[in-house]
């Protein structure tokens, strides 16, 4: 048992030192490299190298963690239920439930669950709408939406009270709302922008997000209105799986 | 990852080793998406509108044909509404000028998008569940596992709601019964009801894994693959074409200024050598079907 926690804080030493190698020198000699080397003109080469880097210490955690099936199963199914579920409201743009469950897996599963689920929902779904240039920006933006609400909510006590619950359940949908606004939003709209120009302004930057405003807040509210309907089953089943076969050893706070 | 072509008929490329199609597909997709050269984004459009021809049969070319031109027309023509730099302005609209280099950037753009679009669509038939597993099952085994389940679950998640969905219809609580908030909440029930359903199933699949020795060492793959003398000439090939691409890329045969105005370096004999390399390069698997298809002729024949 001591042998095993000395490993596991060895690991989390080695996976520190990893991150912080990439943040403190790979990622600045990548812009250096990018700013002498191809004349500073290669913008969308170098910022997808960036979301690349930003995605890595996430997967070799999760690799290194040697995950149980059971918990690689559980985050397959709410990746392919995210996925289905893009893919099922297809004839509405923006208009989708993925951000909602990458949140709310996020929430259930934690922090490094909800960004997995993000970056694979985004990856896999773009195969039934089509992949490009703009994926890894997907993966990473849904990613983070996922990761930012472990952070906030995972763990965390709940309210029992039935008055209680259901402004927890409005603040988990306004807070889905302003994320959306608040990350997604801007990381598509400057991909969108450096895909568009080879020479990326403010002025251009702040141009499309305007232009975007209507996409972002259908997606935004589509986003609270799902969190509004699914949170409550959602969260409930995972939980009831979590409990029931012991996937935590911690069992969630509070019913 | 996991359609494979409807007929069963496997092209030449798609039988070489899953490592050379992995590294072909990264190779394509990055010159793809970084080289915005006319000639180099020319070539790359129809290699891989080609390969998807070949790949899918002729509907896909009927849908390339009324989606691909229309599509890039107007992603050119959507360019310049916001984009006004360059020097040759053709006309003023609202007093913001019209200029012929945000014309070709947005059509330059446009033609990148589609053709990285059209060879992840490639991939995503050549590069089956199984060729993926094989070559990252060792290096991120839990990561694609995740992402080829994930990828089967989708269809499987579909089906069982449609069981879900006709057994809710036979009490008379479908989606489609009812008026519009009833509607809402047997749709509610129907999804929560495949929730439940799809996580139990995953916890009896993962079981089912782990008494099967899921996760221990020395496990092997589903199908298994051999590096062959075919497979090595092919990848001589593709290294070779990758690498004149590459040294072209550094002596700036790629490069291309839109703005202020559109600059390109003059046609060498280098710069052919280069876009030959690249063409090659693209057409790498219809060149090995033509050679197949002549090696069989001239079988059949000899006989």
């Amino acid at each position: 048992m001591e042998q095993e926690q000395t490993l596991a804080r060895r690991a989390r030493r080695r996976r520190t030192l990893l991150t912080a190698l990439l943040v403190l020198l790979v990622m600045p000699g990548t812009i250096l490299f990018g700013v002498y080397c191809l004349d500073d003109r290669k913008y969308y080469f170098i910022s997808l190298l960036l979301i690349l880097y930003t995605m890595v210490p996430f997967l070799l955690v999760f690799e290194r963690r040697r995950p149980q099936a059971r918990e690689l199963m559980i985050l397959a199914v709410m990746s392919a239920l995210a996925v289905a579920s893009r893919v099922a409201f297809f004839m509405l743009p923006q208009f989708k439930p993925i951000t909602a469950i990458v949140i709310l897996t996020g929430i259930a599963l934690g922090p490094q669950a909800g960004f997995l689920t993000g970056a694979v929902s985004g990856f896999l779904s773009n195969f039934f709408f089509g992949q490009g240039p703009w994926t890894p920006w997907q993966m990473f933006s849904f990613g983070i939406l996922g990761f930012l609400f472990g952070l906030l909510f995972y763990g965390r006590r709940r309210p029992t009270t039935a008055r209680g619950q259901r402004l927890w359940l409005v603040l988990v949908s306004l807070l889905g709302f302003v994320g959306v606004m608040v990350v997604y939003g801007p990381l598509m709209n400057l991909s969108a922008v450096m895909m568009m120009t080879p020479q990326v302004t403010w002025s251009m930057f702040w141009a499309s997000v305007v232009v975007a405003i209507p996409m972002d807040l259908v997606h935004a509210g589509s986003t609270a209105l799902f969190l509004l309907l699914l949170t409550r089953p959602i969260l409930e089943k995972l939980e009831r799986v979590q409990i029931k076969y012991g996937l935590l050893e911690t069992p969630p706070t509070s019913r | 990852m996991a359609r494979r072509t409807r007929t069963g008929y496997r092209d030449v490329f798609s039988t070489c080793h899953p490592a050379i199609n992995f590294f072909y597909f990264a190779s394509v997709m990055l010159c793809g998406m970084f080289f915005l050269h006319p000639v180099f984004l020319g070539i790359s459009l129809v290699g891989s509108v080609a390969y998807a021809i070949l790949l899918k049969g002729e509907r896909t070319a009927r849908f390339y044909l009324w989606g691909l031109v229309p599509s890039i027309l107007l992603m050119a023509l959507v360019n310049p509404l916001f984009n006004h730099q360059g020097v040759t302005i053709l006309l003023y609209v609202n007093n913001n000028p019209l200029t012929w280099e945000s014309i070709a950037y947005g059509l330059a753009a446009a033609v990148m998008l589609f053709s990285v679009a059209s060879w992840f669509s490639c991939y995503g038939v050549v590069m089956t569940s199984d060729k993926f597993l094989y070559l990252f099952g060792r290096v991120i085994p839990a990561l694609s596992l995740v992402l080829s389940m994930a990828l089967r679950f989708v269809p499987r998640f579909q089906a069982q709601a449609r069981v879900i969905s006709n057994g809710q219809k036979c009490v008379g609580r479908d989606a489609s019964n009812g008026n519009l908030v009833q509607k809402l909440r047997n749709g509610m029930t129907i999804l929560s009801i495949l929730v439940t359903w799809a996580l139990e199933n995953a916890i009896e699949t993962a079981d089912s894994m782990r008494a099967r020795g899921f996760g221990l060492k020395g496990r092997t793959s589903f199908s298994l693959y051999r590096f062959d003398s075919r497979d090595r000439c092919v990848l001589l090939v593709l290294l070779g074409l990758v690498a004149v691409v590459l040294l072209g890329a550094a002596t700036g045969e790629n490069d291309i200024l839109y703005f202020p105005r559109i600059v390109v370096k003059p046609l060498s004999w280098w710069s052919a050598v280069v876009y030959l390399a690249y063409g090659a390069l693209c057409l790498l698997p219809l060149i090995l079907e033509g050679l197949e298809a002549y090696k069989w002729h001239r079988l059949r024949c000899k006989a």
